[in-house]
């Protein structure tokens, strides 16, 4: 057996975070042992709140300030991190270690441009010292490097102007500027659509040979270890209880733990038992629309300047969309970043102005979204929350009846309770505040909010794509009890299209504005007619290796 | 850089439309007050041909559409007329003036600057550290007092207890520039302290929540250090939002340096505005009104434009 050399050794690291009411809390990371050898790629899965990133943030120095390790050692290439002064570790960081985070959208300085920021990477280590033409030399290089074509262009664009994954990808090239020997990747791909994901992980292994990095790959998402990581980690609460190369873990995990997160991750809807309800395609639909045309406004200096003829195509995001949902069915909306899914649900909604029709037959909508973090009023209760829900249906004077202030009051109190009951969370969770609730504790209040108003039809736009594997099957488990229990037809957009698989008997595909193609989901996914379709089955084939 | 462009064109229009808006609500209120002009100008003992003859003089005999535009005209050419109780064009009556009323506020608004940010960037160092809430602490007593009773606090403190600096008179900067700043020096003081206060409060809570940003997250990975990220990350995005801040700041002094004038006995706006009221001095008083507000409405425009010049998000839409 060839002997392997750790650059980084986390050894017994016990961490917590105490208050001065809690001196001795329960430690968020718990005798912690791992080594990442030179030149791999290493995986860490986990739920959220099992201490990846604490993990992480040990190894990389940036611990917030309340965090406290409590014993155990971190060593980088044979040095003692823990030991260091603050300077000595800031200075590693981005030399010897990079980083990229979860969410590219803000984690670029917005009145910056990304040559600048990249630039700062060069500045702020005194020990390569360059001239301008070579920082800007080295700076184009490592764009070009992650796969920019323009890379002076980008440069001199400032991030709003650059999308998701090219944000990204300058992110990237920030932290491999220097080429640091340990590059960190904190959930880089779990705010991106498949296409994009693969693209990037590509792109990540390939960085990795090249510049002979060793990466530490942390995700929630088991599947996208496939092919990518040499070795996986299994966190739970703080601990690691799993640990073997990708393939074992993969197709033979000898841990229970493992084996869950596996089966939660396939969202297999035979083992988890979900089926969702037959639909009666003769019957009048509940929400038809037709020739949906939308989209954003610019300015009316950039109106003029673009009068050659293509005025109305520049600004406009959809493009004649037009759409059936019947009773009782959960159709799928897939389609990569940008493709119009989202302008599509806010027109339907009535957010954006559009031309064309929408019919809903029944008054009642709701409609779940992305983010659960910002969707909900952290300064109020979840009674609170659905009592707002109940009193903006209309339906509040109907469910309290008559009777004395009490009674009105037990009957408000009785509906709403069902309703969150209905989505599993007990009565105990009224006087809870959102931050109190785990993101697909969220994602269930704002389903419950829905419940609320009694919906012939619900839209969810990416509910899955903030939540770890659990919550997600937990949710998927949720939402088709609700559609076979309650008759309420769904409208899914989201980019996973393993999950449109299993529960949507019909599937649309966007792209550009335009719906490409739309029909019975094994038709259309075995047997794609457009482009659109290929791309994104070719993406879903090679993350999850299905 | 022609997005540019057509921002600031839509916000120049923004800009004329208020402007003619303020002039309507202006013009309108004066019309409403009761009373008659040429009565009060001449007393309770005139007859009414004298009266209805001043009438013809002054033009109130004529319809008010009439009367508005001749007053709109005289007021965007910098001419808006005679003032009746003073005899004299209100244009330069206001001239005169306006040196102690802009002086002071620019001086104020140098004194929150200057006190605020300092003392914002180090409270946002360690948020909840003793200095931070003992800061906190007088910002809350400080944003409670109103600037007339800190102007007597202050007048008290700096006549008979340390006798500083001299209260109560004015030298024109003509005569000497130090004097002017010297004498004004106190006044603008009383009206700045409660606006340090807000202006602190704000930008340190603005700092604190930058600095938990994602991208400040980024610049550390970056190697970058903790000066270097505040002075290139973290305070230009605080400035960003603390831009329009700062302008109704401004506009606050503005409207606090005539009441603080008439403390301190200075000869600005504040004393002609109160004599131009209690004389029913038309032609003056909607002058004074329609050019503060015009200078107010000027502020809320330059900071729009401050606001999309260090902010790519609005520039480059």
């Amino acid at each position: 057996m060839p002997r392997h050399i750790h650059i980084v050794k986390v050894h017994h690291l016990t961490l917590s975070f105490p208050t001065a009411k809690n001196p001795n809390p329960k430690p968020v990371l718990d005798d912690v042992d791992f080594g990442i050898r030179d030149g791999e790629i290493l995986g860490l899965i986990g739920n959220s709140g099992s201490g990846k990133t604490m993990t992480s943030l040990a190894i990389a120095g940036l611990l917030p300030e309340s965090a406290n390790i409590d014993s155990g050692s971190i060593k980088f290439a044979g040095k003692s991190l823990l030991d260091m002064n603050p300077k000595e570790r800031r200075r590693m960081l981005g030399k010897d270690i990079g980083m990229i985070f979860q969410e590219p959208s803000t984690a670029l300085d917005p009145l910056m441009t990304c040559g600048k920021q990249l630039e700062e990477v060069l500045t702020a280590h005194k020990e390569s010292v360059m001239e301008p033409e070579e920082r800007h030399k080295a700076i184009t290089d490592m764009l070009q490097t992650v796969g920019f074509t323009n890379a002076e262009e980008i440069c001199s664009r400032y991030p709003h102007q650059l999308s998701g994954g090219q944000r990204q990808r300058v992110l990237i090239a920030g932290a491999a500027l220097l080429k640091p020997r340990l590059l960190i990747c904190d959930e880089p791909t779990s705010s991106l659509d498949t296409v994009t994901t693969v693209s990037i992980l590509g792109l990540l292994k390939e960085l990795c040979h090249q510049l002979h990095m060793t990466i530490l790959f942390i995700s929630h998402d088991l599947s996208a270890v496939r092919g990518f990581c040499d070795r996986v980690m299994v966190m739970k609460d703080g601990k690691i209880v799993d640990k073997d190369t990708t393939s074992d873990i993969l197709n033979n995990p000898k841990n229970s733990y493992t084996a869950e997160l596996l089966t939660n991750a396939r969202l297999d809807t035979r083992i988890l038992g979900l089926t969702p309800a037959p639909v009666d395609y003769e019957s009048s639909p509940v929400l038809s629309a037709k020739d949906i045309t939308a989209g954003y406004g610019r300015s009316l200096f950039e109106r003029v300047k673009k009068k050659n003829g293509s005025t109305e195509s520049d600004t406009k995001v959809l493009h004649e969309v037009s759409l059936k949902v019947y009773p009782n069915e959960i159709l799928g909306l897939i389609g990569g970043s940008g493709s119009g899914k989202t302008t599509l649900i806010r027109s339907l909604l009535g957010l954006l102005p559009h031309s064309g029709t929408v019919n809903i037959t029944s008054t009642r909508v709701g409609a779940i979204f992305q983010d659960p973090v910002s969707c909900l009023n952290p300064a109020h209760t979840i009674k609170w929350h659905l009592n707002e829900a109940l009193r903006a249906s209309g339906k509040a004077k109907e469910i309290k009846g008559d009777g004395t202030f009490d009674e009105k009051r037990a009957r408000t109190l009785e509906w709403i309770t069902g309703a969150l009951e209905a989505c599993g969370l007990g009565a105990e969770y009224l006087s809870r505040r959102p931050n109190e609730l785990s993101g697909g504790q969220r994602q269930r209040v704002a389903i419950a909010m829905c419940l609320i108003q009694e919906p012939s039809l619900i839209i969810a736009d990416e509910p899955f794509s903030s939540l770890d594997a659990s919550s997600s099957a937990e949710l998927l488990k949720l939402m088709t009890t609700i559609n076979r229990e309650r008759n309420t037809a769904f409208l899914l957009i989201t980019h996973n299209i393993h999950i449109v698989r299993q529960i949507c008997p019909r599937v649309v595909v966007m792209s550009n504005g335009r719906i490409c193609e739309e029909g019975n989901t094994e038709d259309v996914l075995n047997d794609p007619k457009s482009e659109a379709t290929s791309a994104l089955l070719e993406a879903e084939r090679k993350l999850h290796g299905i | 850089m022609q997005g540019k462009a057509g921002y600031f064109v839509g916000k120049l229009i923004e800009l004329i439309v208020t402007l003619l808006l303020v002039s309507l609500l202006v013009f309108a209120a004066f019309s409403i007050i009761p009373g008659d002009t040429a009565r009060v100008m001449l007393g309770p003992d005139a007859s009414q041909a004298q009266v209805d003859l001043l009438r013809t003089q002054l033009g109130l005999d004529k319809p008010l559409v009439v009367r508005y535009f001749s007053w709109l005209l005289g007021i965007l050419t910098f001419n808006p007329g005679t003032s009746y109780a003073y005899n004299m064009n209100v244009g330069t009556l206001i001239a005169q003036r306006l040196p102690v009323t802009l002086g002071m506020s620019a001086i104020a608004m140098l004194m929150v600057i200057l006190i605020s940010y300092p003392l914002a960037v180090l409270s946002a160092r360690k948020p909840g550290r003793l200095g931070d809430q003992i800061c906190s602490v007088i910002g809350h007593v400080l944003f409670a007092i109103p600037p007339y009773v800190a102007s007597l606090l202050l007048i008290m403190l700096a006549s008979s207890v340390f006798s500083l600096l001299t209260v109560g008179t004015y030298v024109t900067p003509a005569e000497d520039f130090a004097g002017y700043v010297g004498c004004l020096l106190l006044p603008s003081f009383a009206v700045a302290l409660p606006k340090i206060a807000m202006s602190f409060k704000f930008l340190r809570s603005s700092i604190i929540e930058q600095r938990a940003s994602d991208y400040v997250r980024t610049s550390k990975s970056h190697g970058l250090s903790d000066l270097k990220i505040l002075v290139r990350h973290v305070l230009p995005n605080s400035n960003v939002s603390s831009i329009t801040i700062i302008s109704i700041i401004l506009s606050d002094i503005l409207g606090g340096s005539l009441i603080v004038e008439q403390v301190f006995n200075l000869p600005g706006l504040g004393r002609l505005l109160l004599s131009a009221i209690s004389r029913r001095d038309f032609p003056l008083l909607s002058g004074i009104v329609f050019y503060l507000a015009f200078i107010t409405v000027l502020l809320y425009f330059l900071s729009d434009i401050a606001a999309a010049i260090s902010d790519p998000r609005i520039r480059l839409k």
